[in-house]
Protein backbone atom coordinates (compact mmCIF):
# COMPACT_ATOMS: atom_id res chain seq x y z
CA UNK A 1 0.00 0.00 0.00
CA UNK A 2 1.34 3.41 -0.92
CA UNK A 3 2.22 5.64 1.94
CA UNK A 4 0.54 8.75 0.67
CA UNK A 5 -2.83 7.08 0.18
CA UNK A 6 -5.27 8.52 2.62
CA UNK A 7 -7.47 5.74 3.82
CA UNK A 8 -9.51 7.46 6.46
CA UNK A 9 -10.41 11.10 6.34
CA UNK A 10 -11.65 12.44 9.65
CA UNK A 11 -13.46 15.76 9.44
CA UNK A 12 -14.03 16.95 12.98
CA UNK A 13 -13.87 20.43 14.48
CA UNK A 14 -13.88 19.36 18.12
CA UNK A 15 -10.30 18.60 19.15
CA UNK A 16 -11.34 16.39 22.04
CA UNK A 17 -13.59 14.28 19.84
CA UNK A 18 -10.85 14.06 17.24
CA UNK A 19 -8.23 12.98 19.79
CA UNK A 20 -10.58 10.34 21.19
CA UNK A 21 -11.41 9.03 17.72
CA UNK A 22 -7.78 8.89 16.54
CA UNK A 23 -6.68 7.15 19.70
CA UNK A 24 -9.53 4.65 19.59
CA UNK A 25 -8.77 3.82 15.98
CA UNK A 26 -5.07 3.44 16.69
CA UNK A 27 -5.87 1.09 19.55
CA UNK A 28 -8.19 -0.86 17.30
CA UNK A 29 -5.47 -0.87 14.63
CA UNK A 30 -7.66 0.73 11.98
CA UNK A 31 -6.01 4.09 11.57
CA UNK A 32 -4.28 3.35 8.29
CA UNK A 33 -3.07 6.71 7.01
CA UNK A 34 -5.61 8.77 8.80
CA UNK A 35 -5.86 12.44 7.99
CA UNK A 36 -7.65 14.80 10.31
CA UNK A 37 -9.16 17.97 8.89
CA UNK A 38 -10.56 20.50 11.28
CA UNK A 39 -13.50 21.94 9.41
CA UNK A 40 -15.81 21.63 6.45
CA UNK A 41 -14.05 24.21 4.30
CA UNK A 42 -10.72 22.44 4.77
CA UNK A 43 -12.32 19.13 3.81
CA UNK A 44 -13.65 20.57 0.58
CA UNK A 45 -10.35 22.09 -0.54
CA UNK A 46 -8.55 18.86 0.38
CA UNK A 47 -10.91 16.66 -1.61
CA UNK A 48 -10.99 18.97 -4.60
CA UNK A 49 -7.27 19.68 -4.49
CA UNK A 50 -7.65 23.44 -4.35
CA UNK A 51 -6.41 26.20 -2.03
CA UNK A 52 -3.64 25.04 0.28
CA UNK A 53 -4.01 21.53 -1.15
CA UNK A 54 -3.38 22.79 -4.71
CA UNK A 55 -1.49 20.13 -6.61
CA UNK A 56 -2.51 17.23 -4.40
CA UNK A 57 -3.19 14.11 -6.46
CA UNK A 58 -6.96 14.03 -6.06
CA UNK A 59 -7.22 10.64 -7.74
CA UNK A 60 -5.96 9.34 -4.41
CA UNK A 61 -9.25 9.30 -2.68
CA UNK A 62 -9.86 8.34 0.92
CA UNK A 63 -11.59 5.01 1.31
CA UNK A 64 -13.93 6.34 3.87
CA UNK A 65 -14.83 9.71 5.30
CA UNK A 66 -15.83 10.22 8.89
CA UNK A 67 -17.76 13.45 8.83
CA UNK A 68 -18.91 15.38 11.88
CA UNK A 69 -22.30 16.90 11.15
CA UNK A 70 -22.11 19.81 13.54
CA UNK A 71 -19.34 22.17 12.60
CA UNK A 72 -19.19 25.95 12.46
CA UNK A 73 -19.30 27.76 9.09
CA UNK A 74 -19.35 24.92 6.55
CA UNK A 75 -21.17 22.20 8.47
CA UNK A 76 -21.22 18.47 7.77
CA UNK A 77 -24.46 18.56 5.83
CA UNK A 78 -23.07 21.14 3.45
CA UNK A 79 -19.86 19.18 2.96
CA UNK A 80 -21.97 16.12 2.26
CA UNK A 81 -24.08 17.98 -0.26
CA UNK A 82 -21.04 19.33 -2.06
CA UNK A 83 -19.08 16.06 -2.25
CA UNK A 84 -22.09 14.02 -3.30
CA UNK A 85 -22.74 16.53 -6.11
CA UNK A 86 -19.17 16.25 -7.40
CA UNK A 87 -18.32 13.44 -9.82
CA UNK A 88 -14.80 13.16 -8.42
CA UNK A 89 -15.83 12.63 -4.84
CA UNK A 90 -19.36 11.27 -4.82
CA UNK A 91 -18.37 7.59 -4.66
CA UNK A 92 -16.43 7.93 -1.39
CA UNK A 93 -18.44 6.33 1.42
CA UNK A 94 -19.38 8.76 4.16
CA UNK A 95 -19.94 7.87 7.79
CA UNK A 96 -21.73 10.73 9.55
CA UNK A 97 -20.66 11.48 13.11
CA UNK A 98 -23.37 12.71 15.46
CA UNK A 99 -23.80 13.24 19.16
CA UNK A 100 -27.17 11.55 19.54
CA UNK A 101 -29.02 8.58 18.16
CA UNK A 102 -32.10 10.65 17.61
CA UNK A 103 -30.60 13.71 16.10
CA UNK A 104 -32.78 15.13 13.30
CA UNK A 105 -29.60 15.69 11.30
CA UNK A 106 -29.12 11.93 10.85
CA UNK A 107 -32.18 11.74 8.63
CA UNK A 108 -31.03 14.73 6.61
CA UNK A 109 -27.56 13.25 6.29
CA UNK A 110 -29.01 10.03 4.86
CA UNK A 111 -31.17 11.95 2.43
CA UNK A 112 -28.05 13.77 1.26
CA UNK A 113 -26.24 10.51 0.60
CA UNK A 114 -24.50 9.53 3.85
CA UNK A 115 -23.91 5.77 3.93
CA UNK A 116 -23.86 5.15 7.65
CA UNK A 117 -23.59 7.01 10.93
CA UNK A 118 -21.84 6.72 14.26
CA UNK A 119 -22.96 8.18 17.57
CA UNK A 120 -19.81 9.70 19.02
CA UNK A 121 -17.40 8.87 20.51
CA UNK A 122 -15.87 7.05 17.57
CA UNK A 123 -14.51 3.75 18.81
CA UNK A 124 -12.96 0.88 16.95
CA UNK A 125 -16.08 -1.21 17.63
CA UNK A 126 -18.66 1.17 16.21
CA UNK A 127 -16.42 2.13 13.32
CA UNK A 128 -15.93 -1.53 12.39
CA UNK A 129 -19.68 -2.02 12.50
CA UNK A 130 -20.24 0.99 10.32
CA UNK A 131 -17.64 -0.14 7.80
CA UNK A 132 -19.24 -3.56 7.68
CA UNK A 133 -22.56 -1.87 6.86
CA UNK A 134 -20.82 -0.06 4.03
CA UNK A 135 -19.41 -3.34 2.71
CA UNK A 136 -22.87 -4.91 2.85
CA UNK A 137 -24.38 -1.95 1.04
CA UNK A 138 -21.68 -2.05 -1.61
CA UNK A 139 -22.21 -5.79 -2.10
CA UNK A 140 -25.94 -5.35 -2.42
CA UNK A 141 -25.60 -2.60 -4.95
CA UNK A 142 -22.57 -4.30 -6.51
CA UNK A 143 -21.63 -0.93 -7.87
CA UNK A 144 -18.48 -0.05 -6.13
CA UNK A 145 -14.88 -0.89 -6.63
CA UNK A 146 -14.51 0.38 -3.09
CA UNK A 147 -16.04 -2.82 -1.93
CA UNK A 148 -12.79 -4.70 -1.57
CA UNK A 149 -10.92 -1.80 -0.06
CA UNK A 150 -13.57 -0.94 2.48
CA UNK A 151 -13.74 -4.59 3.37
CA UNK A 152 -10.04 -4.56 4.09
CA UNK A 153 -10.53 -1.68 6.46
CA UNK A 154 -13.49 -3.34 8.07
CA UNK A 155 -11.57 -6.43 8.91
CA UNK B 1 -132.53 60.75 21.66
CA UNK B 2 -132.75 64.27 23.15
CA UNK B 3 -130.22 67.00 22.62
CA UNK B 4 -128.98 66.77 26.19
CA UNK B 5 -128.52 63.07 25.92
CA UNK B 6 -126.55 63.45 22.67
CA UNK B 7 -124.23 66.07 24.08
CA UNK B 8 -123.61 63.92 27.15
CA UNK B 9 -122.62 60.99 25.00
CA UNK B 10 -120.36 63.21 22.93
CA UNK B 11 -118.81 64.51 26.09
CA UNK B 12 -118.09 60.97 27.24
CA UNK B 13 -116.73 60.01 23.86
CA UNK B 14 -114.54 63.10 23.84
CA UNK B 15 -113.21 62.33 27.29
CA UNK B 16 -112.56 58.76 26.25
CA UNK B 17 -110.70 60.02 23.19
CA UNK B 18 -108.70 62.44 25.26
CA UNK B 19 -107.82 59.64 27.65
CA UNK B 20 -106.82 57.37 24.83
CA UNK B 21 -104.76 60.17 23.32
CA UNK B 22 -103.06 60.67 26.62
CA UNK B 23 -102.38 56.91 26.81
CA UNK B 24 -101.00 56.96 23.29
CA UNK B 25 -98.70 59.83 24.14
CA UNK B 26 -97.57 57.97 27.24
CA UNK B 27 -96.91 54.87 25.14
CA UNK B 28 -95.10 56.95 22.57
CA UNK B 29 -92.96 58.41 25.31
CA UNK B 30 -92.29 54.94 26.69
CA UNK B 31 -91.52 53.70 23.23
CA UNK B 32 -89.18 56.60 22.72
CA UNK B 33 -87.37 55.74 25.92
CA UNK B 34 -87.29 52.06 24.99
CA UNK B 35 -85.95 52.96 21.58
CA UNK B 36 -83.27 55.09 23.13
CA UNK B 37 -82.40 52.25 25.47
CA UNK B 38 -82.26 49.87 22.53
CA UNK B 39 -80.04 52.11 20.49
CA UNK B 40 -77.81 52.57 23.53
CA UNK B 41 -77.63 48.83 23.95
CA UNK B 42 -76.88 48.49 20.27
CA UNK B 43 -74.06 50.95 20.58
CA UNK B 44 -72.77 49.06 23.59
CA UNK B 45 -72.96 45.83 21.63
CA UNK B 46 -71.02 47.36 18.79
CA UNK B 47 -68.44 48.64 21.25
CA UNK B 48 -68.21 45.19 22.83
CA UNK B 49 -67.84 43.60 19.41
CA UNK B 50 -64.99 45.96 18.62
CA UNK B 51 -63.44 45.22 22.00
CA UNK B 52 -63.91 41.50 21.46
CA UNK B 53 -62.25 41.62 18.07
CA UNK B 54 -59.39 43.54 19.61
CA UNK B 55 -58.98 41.11 22.49
CA UNK B 56 -59.32 38.16 20.10
CA UNK B 57 -56.52 39.64 18.09
CA UNK B 58 -54.57 40.03 21.29
CA UNK B 59 -55.18 36.37 22.17
CA UNK B 60 -54.08 35.31 18.70
CA UNK B 61 -51.01 37.46 19.06
CA UNK B 62 -50.26 35.98 22.48
CA UNK B 63 -50.75 32.44 21.21
CA UNK B 64 -48.39 33.15 18.37
CA UNK B 65 -45.81 34.51 20.77
CA UNK B 66 -46.17 31.55 23.13
CA UNK B 67 -45.69 29.19 20.20
CA UNK B 68 -42.61 31.06 19.05
CA UNK B 69 -41.18 31.11 22.55
CA UNK B 70 -41.85 27.36 22.97
CA UNK B 71 -40.13 26.62 19.69
CA UNK B 72 -37.20 28.81 20.70
CA UNK B 73 -36.97 27.08 24.02
CA UNK B 74 -37.06 23.63 22.46
CA UNK B 75 -34.40 24.54 19.93
CA UNK B 76 -32.38 26.03 22.76
CA UNK B 77 -32.63 22.98 25.01
CA UNK B 78 -31.74 20.81 22.03
CA UNK B 79 -28.61 22.75 21.29
CA UNK B 80 -27.69 23.04 24.97
CA UNK B 81 -28.02 19.31 25.51
CA UNK B 82 -25.97 18.76 22.38
CA UNK B 83 -23.18 20.93 23.77
CA UNK B 84 -23.46 19.26 27.18
CA UNK B 85 -23.17 15.88 25.55
CA UNK B 86 -20.06 16.96 23.67
CA UNK B 87 -18.39 18.11 26.86
CA UNK B 88 -19.45 15.01 28.71
CA UNK B 89 -18.10 12.82 25.92
CA UNK B 90 -14.70 14.44 26.42
CA UNK B 91 -14.84 13.82 30.20
CA UNK B 92 -15.76 10.18 29.65
CA UNK B 93 -13.19 9.72 26.91
CA UNK B 94 -10.28 11.16 28.83
CA UNK B 95 -11.31 9.32 31.95
CA UNK B 96 -11.20 6.11 29.97
CA UNK B 97 -7.72 6.97 28.70
CA UNK B 98 -6.55 7.51 32.26
CA UNK B 99 -8.07 4.21 33.25
CA UNK B 100 -6.52 2.32 30.35
CA UNK B 101 -3.04 3.80 30.43
CA UNK B 102 -2.40 4.92 33.99
CA UNK B 103 -4.11 2.34 36.09
CA UNK B 104 -0.75 0.93 37.19
CA UNK B 105 0.35 4.37 38.40
CA UNK B 106 -2.79 5.03 40.45
CA UNK B 107 -3.15 3.67 43.97
CA UNK B 108 -6.45 2.44 45.41
CA UNK B 109 -7.61 5.91 46.43
CA UNK B 110 -6.70 7.30 43.01
CA UNK B 111 -8.76 4.60 41.36
CA UNK B 112 -11.68 5.29 43.68
CA UNK B 113 -11.61 8.97 42.80
CA UNK B 114 -11.52 8.11 39.13
CA UNK B 115 -14.52 5.85 39.68
CA UNK B 116 -16.38 8.79 41.23
CA UNK B 117 -15.69 10.86 38.14
CA UNK B 118 -17.01 8.06 35.92
CA UNK B 119 -20.19 7.45 37.87
CA UNK B 120 -21.00 11.15 38.05
CA UNK B 121 -20.39 11.59 34.36
CA UNK B 122 -22.68 8.65 33.71
CA UNK B 123 -25.37 10.21 35.83
CA UNK B 124 -25.06 13.46 33.98
CA UNK B 125 -25.49 11.57 30.72
CA UNK B 126 -28.80 10.16 31.95
CA UNK B 127 -29.85 13.62 33.03
CA UNK B 128 -29.14 15.10 29.62
CA UNK B 129 -31.00 12.28 27.89
CA UNK B 130 -33.99 12.79 30.17
CA UNK B 131 -33.97 16.49 29.51
CA UNK B 132 -33.79 15.90 25.79
CA UNK B 133 -36.72 13.47 25.94
CA UNK B 134 -38.61 16.10 27.87
CA UNK B 135 -38.02 18.84 25.31
CA UNK B 136 -38.71 16.52 22.41
CA UNK B 137 -42.12 15.59 23.82
CA UNK B 138 -43.26 19.16 23.29
CA UNK B 139 -42.92 18.80 19.56
CA UNK B 140 -44.27 15.29 19.14
CA UNK B 141 -47.87 14.80 18.08
CA UNK B 142 -49.89 11.87 19.43
CA UNK B 143 -51.43 8.98 17.50
CA UNK B 144 -54.09 7.21 19.52
CA UNK B 145 -54.98 3.54 19.26
CA UNK B 146 -56.66 0.98 21.49
CA UNK B 147 -54.08 -0.58 23.81
CA UNK B 148 -54.15 -3.79 25.81
CA UNK B 149 -52.53 -2.58 29.02
CA UNK B 150 -52.00 -6.15 30.26
CA UNK B 151 -49.84 -6.94 27.23
CA UNK B 152 -48.05 -3.63 27.50
CA UNK B 153 -47.22 -4.33 31.15
CA UNK B 154 -45.78 -7.72 30.24
CA UNK B 155 -43.60 -6.15 27.55
CA UNK B 156 -42.39 -3.41 29.89
CA UNK B 157 -41.79 -5.87 32.71
CA UNK B 158 -39.68 -8.16 30.57
CA UNK B 159 -37.62 -5.14 29.50
CA UNK B 160 -37.15 -4.08 33.13
CA UNK B 161 -36.20 -7.63 34.08
CA UNK B 162 -33.46 -7.59 31.47
CA UNK B 163 -31.81 -4.51 32.89
CA UNK B 164 -32.65 -4.70 36.61
CA UNK B 165 -32.26 -7.42 39.15
CA UNK B 166 -35.18 -7.31 41.59
CA UNK B 167 -37.38 -9.53 43.70
CA UNK B 168 -40.58 -7.53 43.36
CA UNK B 169 -43.89 -9.27 42.88
CA UNK B 170 -45.97 -7.48 40.24
CA UNK B 171 -49.72 -8.05 40.49
CA UNK B 172 -52.24 -7.17 37.79
CA UNK B 173 -55.06 -8.86 35.92
CA UNK B 174 -57.81 -7.98 33.46
CA UNK B 175 -56.92 -4.32 33.21
CA UNK B 176 -59.20 -2.17 31.09
CA UNK B 177 -57.91 -1.27 27.63
CA UNK B 178 -56.86 2.33 27.04
CA UNK B 179 -57.02 4.59 24.02
CA UNK B 180 -53.71 6.42 23.84
CA UNK B 181 -50.46 6.87 21.94
CA UNK B 182 -48.70 3.52 22.25
CA UNK B 183 -45.10 4.71 22.59
CA UNK B 184 -45.92 7.53 24.95
CA UNK B 185 -48.10 5.37 27.19
CA UNK B 186 -45.38 2.75 27.26
CA UNK B 187 -43.06 5.45 28.53
CA UNK B 188 -45.53 6.24 31.34
CA UNK B 189 -45.96 2.57 32.27
CA UNK B 190 -42.20 2.02 32.22
CA UNK B 191 -41.67 5.01 34.50
CA UNK B 192 -44.36 3.96 37.00
CA UNK B 193 -43.33 0.34 37.08
CA UNK B 194 -39.60 0.90 37.36
CA UNK B 195 -40.13 3.54 40.03
CA UNK B 196 -42.42 1.22 42.00
CA UNK B 197 -39.79 -1.51 41.79
CA UNK B 198 -37.04 0.92 42.73
CA UNK B 199 -38.82 2.45 45.72
CA UNK B 200 -39.98 -0.87 47.14
CA UNK B 201 -36.63 -2.60 46.62
CA UNK B 202 -35.61 -2.21 50.26
CA UNK B 203 -38.68 -4.06 51.59
CA UNK B 204 -38.51 -7.69 52.47
CA UNK B 205 -41.37 -8.63 50.18
CA UNK B 206 -41.64 -5.88 47.61
CA UNK B 207 -45.03 -5.77 45.97
CA UNK B 208 -46.42 -3.63 43.18
CA UNK B 209 -50.08 -3.68 42.21
CA UNK B 210 -51.63 -2.22 39.10
CA UNK B 211 -55.38 -1.69 38.98
CA UNK B 212 -57.83 -0.02 36.66
CA UNK B 213 -61.37 1.25 36.96
CA UNK B 214 -63.96 3.24 35.11
CA UNK B 215 -65.30 6.33 36.81
CA UNK B 216 -67.73 8.81 35.23
CA UNK B 217 -66.69 7.67 31.78
CA UNK B 218 -63.00 8.18 32.57
CA UNK B 219 -60.40 5.45 32.90
CA UNK B 220 -58.23 5.48 35.96
CA UNK B 221 -55.08 3.39 36.31
CA UNK B 222 -53.36 3.07 39.62
CA UNK B 223 -49.90 1.77 40.43
CA UNK B 224 -49.14 1.22 44.10
CA UNK B 225 -46.20 -0.31 45.88
CA UNK B 226 -45.36 -1.15 49.45
CA UNK B 227 -42.13 0.83 49.28
CA UNK B 228 -40.84 3.70 51.31
CA UNK B 229 -43.74 5.94 50.36
CA UNK B 230 -43.54 9.65 49.98
CA UNK B 231 -44.18 12.39 52.44
CA UNK B 232 -47.73 13.56 51.70
CA UNK B 233 -46.65 17.06 52.64
CA UNK B 234 -44.52 17.21 49.51
CA UNK B 235 -46.88 15.38 47.20
CA UNK B 236 -47.25 18.46 44.99
CA UNK B 237 -43.50 18.30 44.43
CA UNK B 238 -43.74 14.90 42.79
CA UNK B 239 -44.23 16.54 39.43
CA UNK B 240 -41.73 19.15 38.37
CA UNK B 241 -38.41 19.03 36.57
CA UNK B 242 -35.55 18.07 38.89
CA UNK B 243 -37.88 17.74 41.88
CA UNK B 244 -36.90 14.81 44.05
CA UNK B 245 -38.35 13.53 47.28
CA UNK B 246 -35.48 11.20 48.07
CA UNK B 247 -31.81 11.87 48.47
CA UNK B 248 -29.42 10.26 46.05
CA UNK B 249 -28.09 7.99 48.74
CA UNK B 250 -31.58 6.55 49.29
CA UNK B 251 -32.59 6.15 45.67
CA UNK B 252 -30.86 7.36 42.53
CA UNK B 253 -32.66 9.36 39.88
CA UNK B 254 -32.68 12.63 38.02
CA UNK B 255 -36.11 13.96 38.90
CA UNK B 256 -37.18 14.46 35.32
CA UNK B 257 -39.10 11.19 34.92
CA UNK B 258 -42.44 12.11 36.46
CA UNK B 259 -42.44 15.49 34.78
CA UNK B 260 -42.18 13.66 31.46
CA UNK B 261 -45.05 11.40 32.56
CA UNK B 262 -47.15 14.40 33.44
CA UNK B 263 -46.47 16.00 30.10
CA UNK B 264 -47.51 12.84 28.27
CA UNK B 265 -50.73 12.47 30.24
CA UNK B 266 -51.59 16.15 29.74
CA UNK B 267 -51.11 15.67 26.03
CA UNK B 268 -53.85 13.05 26.29
CA UNK B 269 -56.10 15.54 28.15
CA UNK B 270 -55.80 13.32 31.20
CA UNK B 271 -54.41 13.93 34.65
CA UNK B 272 -51.89 12.31 36.94
CA UNK B 273 -51.56 12.49 40.69
CA UNK B 274 -50.03 10.79 43.66
CA UNK B 275 -51.42 9.82 47.05
CA UNK B 276 -50.43 7.94 50.11
CA UNK B 277 -52.42 4.86 50.91
CA UNK B 278 -52.93 3.08 54.18
CA UNK B 279 -49.75 1.74 55.72
CA UNK B 280 -47.79 4.44 53.89
CA UNK B 281 -48.01 2.76 50.53
CA UNK B 282 -47.02 4.79 47.54
CA UNK B 283 -49.78 5.16 45.01
CA UNK B 284 -49.55 6.93 41.66
CA UNK B 285 -52.57 7.29 39.45
CA UNK B 286 -53.34 8.54 36.01
CA UNK B 287 -56.60 9.17 34.26
CA UNK B 288 -57.33 9.05 30.58
CA UNK B 289 -60.43 10.31 28.80
CA UNK B 290 -62.20 7.63 26.87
Amino acid sequence: MENDTVEILLIEDNMNDAELAIRALRKGKINNNLIHLKNGAEALVFLLGTGKFEGRDISKKPKVKLLDLKMPKVDGLEVLMRIKANELTKAIPVVALTSSNEHPDIERAYSLGANSYIVKPVESMNLRKSLQTLVLLATEESTSCLNKETKMLAN
Amino acid sequence: MGKKEKSDKLEIANRELAFQNEEKEKRAAELFIANKELSFQNDEKKKRAVELTASNKEVDELEKRVKERTEDLEAFSYSVSDDLRTTLRAINGFEKMLEEDYTTVLDAEGKRLLGEVTSNAKKMGVLIDDLLTFSRLGRKGITKSSIDINKMLETVLSEINQSTIHTAEIKFSNLLPAVADYNLLQHVITNFLSNAIKYSSKKEKPLTEIKSKRKNGELIYSVSDNGSGFDIQYVNKLFGVFQRLHSDEEFSGTGVGLEIVQRIIHKHDGKVWGRRERRARRNLLFQLTR
